[in-house]
């Protein structure tokens, strides 16, 4: 290589500008049919004139992998493309760090040997190569590392099943064991060897690569270790998976099983161990003076029953409904009487009798339209409040020959809660 | 003591707390220190905090199992044998309806409308759902899978396998109760020696 002469370089270069550029066009002329081909694996070969067809495969952009096969895209061009869109199905890894030393190797050997013979222009050519191969070397790890924390970090979500995902980490992680095998290839030693003597190639094999290899190993080893806790959770969701619909099966096909009596062994198993529940309760504290204040204050913040007043409606009616005012007054007073009853069963908590009660107040009510109206608001309380208080009634057979039983009085109680 | 108040009302009243139902409770009751302090304070009521195995959920269990305590979980165990089929059902149907690669684990959300529209327009869903609403554990007398899937998730939220972030919105939370469930069947067939793997057998594998 040595023995080039600058000026068949100088042809070559040209000669190779312009084959390579107008191959780069072709990929952008075609790019629609181009990505297709991508996806479908295949190429359709009537999306394409017969000249172009030629041209793409003289290309080396499609080719024909068997006489029977449709065109494809070239292994290369596909890859450069999976790598482009960070398609992780078809991204290649390339692992190979042999054969990079190698190359590096025989870099150094050709550019000190033009040096010797002060060939200046072959020796910066050799040494722009020498770059080239040291970043070539470096960018490899970076795409490796980039693909696989993309794959790490979408979870392996561009496969479906779980048990893909699994084979996908383990693929991935000996990609990484390759990938750090590579790395223990490189010996900085004979790296400073090479360089020795030499400032432009110490700077650039020594502490370039050193730099950004070391920064390399770091992330792989973050990647290693994620790798692998990705996969015990992989793994753990697989047994859950598999536990479930296992243990589901088997008690269908054991309607009748009944696991031994695990909380009455003299070992409880902590997982049986679940108490039944306490709930605290807790009242208003009525005998600290220092908080009357604020119970004051949550007195007046209880909401009031506000009267809703219904306007009237004018209705086409044809009769008005008659009330006596005196009566209406009199039904008020009755309701109002019976009410205070209540209140006062409420407040002695014992059982009350509604007759004594009447008596005591001296009230001038009919017994039997108190009792009515005790009855009637009795039944016209909600729910939850009926069941706050139990009504006993007081009854006798109407005589020995009629069965009829007769209402004397009623007591109510309040129920305890 | 003050500052765990809440906490231990939440235990007290029979609850699992785990990281997805309440993260701060959770990381306290992490604290060696705080267990302790909790623990202390429970004797008198004979009570002492649990957790699993890998200490994903907490809850109160007895410190002494007098009579009344082994009677208690006695029941409570029964309860707990009862409802394995429904909700190992409930999982597996939810795992197919929603096309999942994996089983419900603590901290994954489930979109009820979604359940409903995947179930609607599939016979075989339909019918299995159906099934699974009549069950003694859901006891849903309703015809309409609208109100069966309802009753079904309200049930789970009651029995704190799920939790409903926003009263309002039909999505729900997987907490670590389910964590607790997997451990409980897991525990029976080691104990018991069931045959049912949880490893995938060599042929699967190849």
């Amino acid at each position: 290589m040595a023995a080039l002469d600058s000026g068949s370089t100088a042809g070559t270069a040209s000669n190779l500008f312009n084959i390579g550029s107008d191959r780069l066009a072709l990929l952008g002329k075609h790019h629609k049919a181009l990505m297709q081909g991508y996806l479908d694996g295949f190429i359709d070969e009537t999306a394409f004139s017969e000249g172009a067809l030629k041209k793409l495969i003289a290309a080396r952009i499609l080719w024909r992998p068997d006489e029977q096969q449709p065109l494809a895209l070239r292994p290369l061009v596909s890859e450069l493309i999976a790598s482009m869109v960070a398609d992780e199905n078809r991204r290649q890894i390339n692992a190979d760090v042999a054969e990079k030393l190698e190359q590096i190797r025989n870099r150094v050997q050709a550019y000190r040997d033009a040096q010797y013979k002060g060939d200046y222009s072959v020796a910066e050519l050799q040494l722009q190569r020498l770059t080239e191969h040291v970043h070539d070397l470096s960018g490899q790890f970076e795409e490796a590392i980039d693909s696989l924390w993309h794959r790490l970090n979408s979870d392996f979500g561009f496969v479906a099943s779980l048990d893909d995902k699994i084979r996908e980490n383990e693929r991935a992680q000996k990609q990484l064991r390759r990938l750090l095998d590579g790395l223990d290839l490189l010996d900085f030693s004979e790296l400073i060897e090479l360089s020795e003597g030499n400032n432009h190639l110490r700077k650039l094999l020594v502490s370039q690569l050193q730099n950004q290899l070391s920064s390399h190993h770091s992330s792989l080893l973050e990647v290693q270790k994620r790798l692998v806790e990705l996969l015990a959770k992989f793994r753990q969701q697989q047994a859950r998976s598999l536990l479930i619909s296992n243990m589901a099966a088997f008690l269908r096909q054991h309607p009748k099983y009944q696991p031994a009596d695990y909380p009455n062994r003299s070992e409880l198993p902590a997982l049986f161990n679940h108490a039944a529940a306490i709930i605290p309760q807790a009242a208003i504290a009525l005998d600290k003076a220092s908080e009357r204040q604020t119970l004051a204050e949550l007195v007046h913040a209880l909401p009031r029953a506000k009267p809703v007043n219904l306007h009237d409606s004018q209705s086409a009616s044809f009769s008005s409904v008659w009330v006596d005012e005196e009566i209406a007054a009199r039904q008020q007073a009755l309701k109002t009487d019976v009410e205070n009853f209540y209140l006062r069963v409420i407040d002695q908590g014992g059982k009350l009798s509604a007759l004594s009660y009447l008596e005591q107040q001296a009230l001038e009510w009919d017994s039997e339209i108190w009792l009515y109206q005790i009855i009637a608001e009795y039944q016209a309380l909600p729910q939850d409040e009926k069941q706050m208080f139990a009504i006993l009634r007081d009854e006798a057979p109407a005589s020995a020959m009629n069965q009829l039983l007769l209402i004397r009085d009623i007591s109510l109680q309040l129920k305890a809660a | 003591m003050l500052q765990h108040g809440p906490i231990l009302e939440r235990l007290l009243a029979g609850n699992f707390i785990c990281q997805v139902s309440d993260e701060d409770a959770f990381r306290h009751l992490s604290n060696e220190q705080t267990q302790q302090d909790i623990n202390h304070y429970l004797r008198p009521l004979n009570r002492r905090l649990v957790s699993n195995d890998d200490n994903s959920v907490f809850f109160l269990g007895y410190h002494e199992l007098n009579k009344e305590a082994r009677e208690q979980l006695s029941s409570q165990f029964s309860l707990t044998v009862q409802s394995l089929m429904p909700l190992l059902e409930w999982l597996q149907l939810v795992q197919e309806t929603l096309g999942r690669d994996s089983a419900l684990t603590a901290g994954d959300t489930i979109k009820l409308q979604e359940f409903v529209l995947r179930t609607e327009d599939n016979q075989s869903l339909r019918q299995r759902l159906n099934q699974l609403a009549s069950d003694r554990f859901f006891n849903s007398q309703s015809e309409q899978l609208d109100n069966q899937v309802k009753l079904i998730f309200r049930r789970l939220k009651e029995h704190g396998y799920l939790l409903q972030p926003h009263h309002d919105r039909q999505y729900y939370v997987v907490t670590g109760k389910i964590d607790y469930l997997i451990d409980v069947i897991r525990f029976i067939r080691d104990e018991e020696q069931l045959p049912v793997e949880d490893t995938p057998n060599q042929e699967a594998l190849l």
